[in-house]
């Protein structure tokens, strides 16, 4: 082992000693499921994971992400203000290191989330601009997008395939009985598992029979059954 | 139409491609000359209605005929519909994967070959959309870079693979020539390492 190496070591145990570590909760996946306690960090995981499972679109969480986008130009300032400051110790530097890091994971997380929706909205472009309802869900920023591609899809259909169709073959949605419909929708079937954040009020399964989820219990079902639930926030997917 | 016994044939062998395009998970040639096939297979189809509806303007015993013209017809549009969405999705999916670089995908002769002039304007105009859509965020937040792997440590050890000029890092710029090592920040040269410019030392 160099002496880099173990010097390391020793800056990790300063590190400890320094601040002693709370007590360790149920790490990440199940995040203190009170809401007084949840950081903005973890909330962001959660309706990021939320996100990532649900084959819906999720209203964004416009409030949460300003802020700790704030937080993230707050803290590479900081950073870059003590990178160059000539007076800092070995100690700090190895902290600004760890900063550094943790900066860089959040953005991790903050891309993933931006990206999931946007290919969602990629994906639901046409389905999106027929509901005023769901478009509540999105920034003006992605709303722009959805409007973009849907119009850039359709003329790239239109240019390279309805155009040279006969006249009464050109629309691009033909509502045709039998037929699933020409656009796209997310599959609200498709079977997620969900963990109650607190005792819900009980649900129907697609049998008709009644469920109730306690605090914590975790339960694997189609995502239509849970909606209502994730949207007062009373289970996150996992 | 002698190749083909039966409606929609065609369109079947165009699904197909589609089809093998993604378990080979390859981005086959588009196919022109098929789709120029069935197109016109659905200019047939419609001049058959048509005659069949000026011969019995009351729709007696040529109902079925016309019913059976009319669902190829259908089955044709959606399959053609379905290849090019199928396309579509593929080089999305590839322009994600180099991190947004256009013109990077675009220069690459073997890439350009496969794809039809609508195709390359279709993803002109989505670059400039997404680029916008990119804009929005703050400088320190880009959007296109990768997700697929969250950062473990803050530097990377890399390799060059290919020359790439001076890049601008957080260590002041550093001139990359082929085979040279250096000890860079991840999120500077990232977008090399998508491009295949840099290669991970691990």
């Amino acid at each position: 082992m160099d002496t880099s190496s173990l010097n390391q070591i020793d800056f990790i145990a300063k590190a400890r000693n320094a601040s002693p570590s709370p007590p360790p909760r149920d790490g990440f996946l199940f995040t203190d499921l009170d809401d007084a306690q949840e950081l903005p960090l973890q909330k962001l995981i959660r309706h990021w994971m939320n996100e990532r499972h649900a084959p819906d679109i999720l209203p964004i969480q416009a409030e949460l992400l300003a802020g700790i986008l704030d937080h993230i130009h707050k803290q590479s300032s900081t950073v870059s203000l003590l990178r160059t400051d000539p007076d800092a110790s070995e100690d700090e530097h190895f902290r600004i290191m760890l900063a550094q890091t943790e900066i860089e994971r959040v953005k991790f997380v903050v891309r993933s989330y931006v990206r999931t929706r946007l290919s969602k909205i990629e994906d639901y472009a046409r389905w999106i601009l027929a509901d005023p309802l769901l478009q509540g869900r999105l920034s003006e920023t992605e709303l722009k997008h959805a409007k973009s591609y849907a119009n850039l899809l359709a003329t790239h259909f239109e240019e390279s395939v309805l155009k040279a169709l006969p006249g009464a073959q050109q629309s691009l949605d033909d509502p045709v009985p039998f037929m699933p419909p020409m656009i796209t929708a997310p599959d609200k079937m498709r079977p997620v598992f969900v963990l109650a954040r607190r005792d819900c009020p009980s649900v129907y399964l697609p049998d008709g029979t009644k469920m109730e989820m306690r605090k914590g219990q975790i339960s694997l079902t189609q995502y239509r059954v849970i909606e209502s639930l994730l949207f007062q926030d009373l289970v996150e997917l996992v | 139409m002698a190749e083909h016994k039966q409606f929609c044939d065609l369109a079947t062998q165009l699904v197909t491609e589609s089809r093998r395009s993604t378990s080979s998970d390859t981005l086959f040639k588009y196919n022109d000359p098929l789709v120029r096939q069935i197109i016109r297979e659905q200019r047939q189809l419609e001049a058959f209605i048509q005659s069949q509806v000026a011969g019995s303007p009351e729709f007696t015993g040529e109902a079925p005929a016309l019913l059976i013209y009319q669902t190829a017809i259908l089955r044709n549009k959606r399959c053609l519909l379905a290849y090019h969405n199928h396309r579509i999705e593929r080089l999305k999916d590839m322009y994600w994967a180099v991190g947004g670089a256009l013109p990077h995908l675009l220069s690459s002769p073997d890439i350009r070959s496969k794809l039809s002039p609508l195709e390359v304007d279709f993803l002109k105009t989505y670059n400039s959309e997404v680029m916008e859509f990119r804009s929005e965020f703050s400088d320190e937040l880009d959007i296109m870079a990768g997700i697929t792997e969250p950062p473990k440590d803050l530097n990377v050890l890399v390799k060059v693979i290919r020359d790439c000029g001076v890049i601008q890092t957080e260590l002041g710029s550093i001139d990359f020539r082929k085979g040279q090592r250096f000890m860079v920040r991840r999120a500077d040269i990232e977008h090399l390492i998508i491009q295949g410019y840099l290669e991970e030392v691990r």
